[in-house]
């Protein structure tokens, strides 16, 4: 589930603010949550490993295969520079942990290992190094299959088992590297509560999480959570002690094994989604207004995305009462396996090509409809993370273009209102139909030909000599033209930013060279030398 | 942004560093030769409408300032110390001996009112200011404060910049004196007026203490207000309604059609229903002169007493409603003149009114959901920090208003709030949501809303559809009808609503 999609439920959760509280709003604005962080390990470099007390960590417990199973994962990543994309970007080395499954595979979460570019893994009692490849990556749900070539890695090692969902109140234990150590470390704690939660490393998708009392703490990401030897998640993310202590988040085994599923056919397909926002069905008078039963069955549809599976289908103000055949609660619920869920967790379930059910109820009459997913790619992605990716841009008389996304406004922190709303309206006001691309001229390298043009940083590209500009490869298309001068015009009022294309031709090669800018500009996201599994599949 | 700058002056504790031993023309005249200092106390207590509650008032505030007493017994302070007042009155420095008093005339944007005493004699010995209207870069000005005795403390300064800035209610710019002076600390310190040879040359607008920079609504923009406080019917300063970029890029200059070296501005944006929209000026003209002051590409013309200064003085301090000011353009490269006849624009004209002060905020109460019309002063309900605190959705459509709303003539109403209540049963956590339709019918105001929900749609229901999601909110008009009392009762809702 994307979280745009589930808009209103956060809006409804977290966003409004009480009647006592609005009294003051200087003081206490709406806030939204601290968002948990992921519990990457790349924050932990040699020199801040402090050492740890000198307690020996007692043998292995006859108990589990543990030690037999985990590994701790090295990688050394590259991290784009938005700001200047031509550059291969900053050097990071972190560590976390994975453990080995079936099939000779290790599994870990996806932000150990995004945009790494040497993974070493290293197992207990094991003096050596095993350099390792990354088979599958889902970003989405922060799950990562890596696996080792050198023929006897997996000889000695025990591939573990996975369990259900852990029950409230029990206890579980983590297995990992926590803040770098060199041995493995266990941390024991019981499960606090099973919910949907925002997996931050794509900081876009919601799916199941356990959140469990064990600590957990950067290099702990990717080790198994253990009870009764078997895996009930993997430790992903936490939130950093001045937010909340005790609490820590594992992905939970339905989400695992989706994961694994996915993959079975050789590529990640990443979820499916219904791509629709919904409000809760609570009010009497307006059951009663939309011809409903007082059966507490049915929530309303508000939004449906074009671009997405059931745009053909429903239609704002359709209520949507039972999902595969179970009964949709008005609050949104549904119950699947005895447990109340978010219905929506009925097409978390589902692969690309499957099909879901539903009853729906429009203008006062009983339908079925079947809403199909063809296609997984979604307008949503600009408002995540991407990895593995190398940024798009267009460089061209020293003006950046380059396309809105999450990792462009993390590093430009934009104060624009336009542009801060081209990016949350994103899907929302359907702008990605006029917009697929929405190209920003981000920055401008300073030279004689631009010297007055710094008034425009920020501006959102509309057209060019009276066409319009949809994406970047329009764009970069355009620019290749060759009429006398290019007309820039930008949403909204302004003036036009009018380029002499003889002049940026001229200034090319000496922009080039005081910048030090190796390539004018990339328009694919994904490197050509990368193997097609390990591309995700857009 | 200027808000967060320069922090209110009662804050300020300077201590003074320099002896004011030097005599210079700044500093007055011994109080003896004087024969009363044309310095009164202002006393005002008032209260500010509550936008989250919008059927009451806030606490009560109280301030003291002080008033420059000008001819005809008039005293001169700022609009800002008189706005929302419910009680104002003077004091005499020396004796004490108070009075109440009441607005004559106020004018919120470039924040100047004029206070009348209700007794007429109690400014009688007191010679009143003359207003110096000649202030230029490099003057020394002095800051005229009260001792608790009633003693004049004066303060002087260095005029540094004459410039266009925003004031606070940020409706267009105007002249500006900013002036480095160290401030001191002194309780009624609100309204400080500024003084050259005995005569008013400004009045505090904002101070800086850190800086010690000092902002002063200077003699021309009082002179202004004092001249058009003189008619009947106080109309405001002008406002021309367009937007300009500099024409420094040659490109842009030559795609406009205009290949010389000369000045000008690119028009690059004109409201309607304003002047320059009355007056023919399009998009991508390019002004050359305004009341024939030729301006340069930065949209600078030069002033007999400032040098270059941007070119909307001429239509502030300059100009007045009514008047009609020749603008010579260039139109793809084609030399025209237009008349400009100059206009107000009030508050209202506004699709979100920029401010609202002594007068009740608009709202509407129906079942627990709460009613209101954006408007800048709502949003500033968030503190100075506004722009980043307020929801972003309001502070979009408040800030791209005319684009957004190009017709104008209407106001974007918002469900504010959702009070709990039985009707409202599961819309307990909806809020700020712009409404576009009720009962089917089109909302442009509060009172298309009033009078959309009066009939209730078949099956007795009341249906609100909105532009963010949930999209629709239905309501039973009886319940919310038999609802209303109660709900009245347990949140102190005094009226149901408030549409005049």
């Amino acid at each position: 589930m994307k979280r745009s999609l589930s808009f209103v439920s956060a809006i409804l959760l977290f966003g409004a603010i009480s009647y006592g509280q609005q009294s003051n709003p200087a003081t206490s604005p709406p806030a939204q949550p601290e968002a948990p962080v992921a519990v990457p390990s790349r924050s932990v470099s040699p020199a801040q490993a402090v050492v740890p007390v000198p307690v020996p960590i007692a043998p292995p417990k006859p108990n589990g295969p543990v030690q037999k199973s985990l590994v701790r994962i090295t990688a050394t990543s590259v991290e784009p520079d938005y700001k200047a994309p031509w550059n291969a970007g900053a050097l990071q080395r972190g560590v976390g942990a994975g453990f080995v499954i079936s099939g000779n595979r290790i599994l870990t979460n996806a932000h150990v290992v995004a945009n790494s570019r040497y993974l070493i893994v290293e197992r207990e009692s094991d003096p050596n190094k095993y350099p390792a490849t990354v088979q599958f990556i889902a970003n989405d749900c922060d799950l990562a299959l890596i696996t080792v070539s050198a023929p006897d890695f997996f000889k000695n090692m025990v591939p573990l088992q996975f369990g259900g969902i852990p029950a409230l109140e029990s206890t579980v234990s983590a297995y990992g590297y926590p803040i770098g150590g060199e041995r493995m470390s266990v941390t024991a704690g019981i499960v606090s509560r099973i919910d949907f939660q925002l997996y931050t490393h794509s900081s876009i998708d919601q799916h199941l999480a356990v959140q469990i009392s064990a600590q957990i703490n950067p290099g702990n990401s990717g080790g198994p959570v253990m009870q009764n030897g078997k895996v009930m998640g993997v430790a992903f993310q936490g939130y950093s002690g001045d937010v909340a202590q005790g609490v820590a988040y594992m992905i939970p085994t339905p989400v695992i094994n989706r994961f694994l599923k996915d993959v079975s056919n050789g590529h990640y397909d990443k979820y499916v989604d219904l791509a629709l926002s919904y409000s809760k069905l609570q009010n009497p008078a307006q059951r009663k207004f939309l011809g409903l039963k007082d059966d507490d069955r049915g929530v309303l549809v508000n939004t449906v995305v074009e671009a997405g599976p059931s745009a053909t289908v429903l239609r704002p103000g359709d209520v949507l009462l039972t999902i595969d055949g179970h009964s949709i609660a008005s609050d949104g619920n549904v119950e699947l396996e005895g447990e109340r869920a978010d219905f929506q967790e009925v097409v978390e379930r589902k692969f690309k090509g499957d099909s879901v059910k539903l009853d729906i109820w429009r203008d006062k009459q009983p339908m079925t409809v079947k809403i199909e997913f063809l296609k997984t790619a979604w307008p949503y992605l600009i408002q995540g993370h991407s990895y593995d990716v190398r940024p798009r841009y267009v460089l061209y008389g020293g003006l950046l273009f380059q396309p809105l996304n999450l990792d462009l406004m993390e590093a430009y922190r934009p104060t624009d209102l336009r542009l801060r709303h081209f990016f949350e309206y994103f899907i929302l006001e359907q702008l990605y139909l006029q917009h697929p691309d929405v190209i920003v001229l981000a920055n401008i390298l300073p030279d004689p030909i631009n010297t007055y043009l710094a008034p425009y940083r920020g501006g959102i590209v509309d057209e060019i000599n009276g066409k319009k500009i949809r994406t970047l490869d329009d764009l970069a298309r355009t620019f290749a033209e060759t009429p006398e001068r290019f007309v820039i015009r930008m949403i909204g009022d302004g003036p036009p930013l009018v380029l002499d294309r003889n002049k940026v031709e001229t200034a090319r090669e000496r922009i080039k060279t005081r910048y030090n800018v190796l390539k004018e500009q990339n328009l694919e996201e994904k490197p050509e030398s990368k193997s097609p599994e390990q591309a995700d599949n857009i | 942004m200027h808000k967060r700058l320069f922090v209110t002056f009662g804050l300020v504790l300077v201590t003074v560093s320099g002896t004011l031993a030097k005599k210079e023309p700044g500093v007055p005249t011994p109080l003896s030769k004087q024969k009363q200092l044309a310095l009164v106390r202002v006393n005002v207590t008032g209260q500010s409408y509550d936008y989250f509650r919008p059927w009451q008032k806030k606490a009560p505030f109280s301030k003291r300032a002080l008033g420059a007493v000008l001819s005809k017994g008039r005293v001169l302070v700022t609009a800002d110390l008189v706005a929302n007042q419910n009680y104002v009155e003077l004091e005499r420095a020396e004796s004490g001996e108070k009075t109440a008093a009441k607005v004559q005339v106020i004018d919120y944007e470039a924040n100047l009112a004029l206070l009348e005493p209700m007794d007429k004699t109690f400014l009688d010995e007191i010679t009143p200011l003359e207003i110096t209207p000649d202030t230029v870069v490099g003057d020394r000005l002095a800051a005229w404060q009260l001792e608790p005795t009633g003693a004049l403390l004066a303060t002087e300064g260095l005029v540094t910049t004459v410039q266009m800035t925003p004031y606070p209610i940020d409706v267009g710019e105007f002249l500006t004196y900013r002036i480095s002076l160290p401030m001191q600390y002194r309780e009624n310190s609100y309204t400080v007026p500024l003084v050259k040879n005995n005569k008013l040359a400004g009045l505090l607008l904002r101070y800086d203490s850190r800086s010690q920079l000092l902002d002063a609504i200077p003699a021309p923009i009082i002179t202004h207000f004092l001249k058009e406080a003189e008619s009947q019917n106080y109309r405001g300063f002008p406002s021309i309604g367009f937007s300009f970029f500099p024409t420094r890029d040659p490109e842009l200059r030559q795609f406009a059609g205009e290949i010389g070296k000369g000045g000008g501005v690119y028009v690059t944006n004109v409201e309607p229903n304003t002047p320059a929209m009355k007056a023919g000026l399009k998009v991508g003209d390019i002004v050359i002169a305004v009341a024939n002051n030729e301006i340069d590409q930065n949209g600078n013309y030069v002033d007999p007493l400032y040098g270059k200064i941007e070119f909307t003085n001429l239509l502030t301090a300059h100009a007045y409603s009514g008047d009609v000011i020749p603008f010579r353009i260039e139109r793809n490269g084609n030399p025209m003149q237009l008349n400009v006849t100059l206009e107000h624009r009030d508050a209202k004209d506004y699709v979100s009114p920029p401010y609202n002060f002594d007068q009740p905020p608009r709202y509407y109460v129906l079942g627990g959901l709460i009613f209101q019309e954006l408007s800048r002063q709502y949003l500033k309900e968030w503190g100075a920090a506004w722009q980043r605190e307020a929801p972003q959705r309001l502070v979009y459509l408040d800030h791209f208003q005319s684009e957004l709303f190009p017709e104008g003539n209407r106001r974007v109403v918002i469900l504010s709030q959702v009070l709990p209540a039985n009707s409202t049963i599961g819309y307990d956590e909806l809020s700020y949501l712009t409404v576009t339709k009720a009962n089917g019918k089109e909302i442009k105001s509060l009172g298309d809303l009033a009078e959309a929900v009066k009939q209730p749609i078949e099956g007795g229901f009341i249906k609100i559809e909105t532009e963010e999601d949930p999209k629709q909110i239905d309501l039973d008009a009886a319940q919310v009808a038999a609802e209303a009392p109660v709900l009245q009762e347990n949140y102190g809702i005094s009226a149901l609503h408030r549409l005049d």
